[in-house]
């Protein structure tokens, strides 16, 4: 008898490069549907992972673009969990300061939306570094209503 | 199909600007250019139709952010229509609809710039 499988996930790894950005951003709005969330909440899915992707590749990578972004999604009864693992340069969860959404209006300025849009967009947001590999980690879940 | 195209259309002295697709970090630097070109041109006034726009990340709020404030110091403004409920969503979440007036159709937004415009 086959062992019982409590989740499903799957793994994708593109090069450091935003013009594979559309893909994966189609991939995670895909995923959402199978996951059962609806339209709506799949496209803001979509959009906190194109924001994840960005912030690796031009921040963490600096725009260098022969680096490896791996993607693994998660599918269990509760949430979609999307992890997007790299190499470049990490942030840790306590160094993060969202902008205030008031003060932007007050104060136009370029840059800084796209930490804030994956925290509305996602139930939670995780940033984590393993010592050990060496690679660094955002967690992005989506609870499953 | 490519990722993003921008058509742009004079209407008066209103600059409507219709990016079709998808704005992101890898083609944001062509709204930004679509963008850009309008002003230096003296063209203050911006309609951004998004009837054809499936998605705007941060990187493409950042250009308009960019621009926002040289508009309006020169009498313009940044308009939007036409918002698919997505790309509504995004602008809506930070705020930014407290920004920008934000009309149904493009014609109501032309009306509003360009009072003696009639469809």
């Amino acid at each position: 008898m086959a062992a019982k499988v409590d989740h499903a996930q799957f793994r994708l790894v593109i090069p450091s490069q935003t013009r594979y950005l559309n893909l994966v951003t189609g991939l995670a709005k895909r995923a959402s549907l199978v996951a059962g969330l609806d339209d709506a909440t799949a496209a803001k899915v979509s959009i906190a992972v194109d924001e994840a992707v960005t912030n690796v590749i031009l921040h963490a990578y600096r725009g260098e673009g022969e680096h490896s972004v791996e993607l693994e999604l998660r599918f269990t009864e509760q949430a979609l969990e999307i992890h997007i693992w790299h190499t470049g340069q990490g942030i840790r969860s306590d160094q993060l300061v969202l902008p205030d959404p008031k003060e932007y209006i007050k104060h136009p300025r370029k840059g800084g939306l796209g930490l804030l849009l994956m925290s509305r967009f996602m139930d939670e947001v995780q940033f984590k570094a393993d010592a050990v590999s060496g690679r660094n980690e955002c967690c992005l879940i989506k609870k499953i209503s | 199909m490519a990722d993003l195209s921008i058509a742009v259309r004079h209407i008066g002295d209103v600059a409507v600007i219709l990016p079709a697709g998808f704005i992101n970090a890898h083609t944001v630097r062509e709204f930004e250019e679509a963008l850009e070109g309008q002003v230096q041109q003296g063209r203050y006034k911006i309609l951004l139709n998004c009837k054809d726009l499936s998605y705007i990340s941060s990187a493409g709020l950042g250009a308009i952010m960019g621009l926002i404030e040289t508009v309006r110091e020169n009498d313009g403004d940044i308009l939007l229509s036409n918002l698919q409920e997505n790309v509504f969503a995004i602008f809506d979440t930070l705020g930014f609809t407290q920004l920008y007036r934000v009309f149904p159709e493009e014609d109501q937004a032309l009306a509003a710039v360009a009072p003696e415009w009639k469809a």
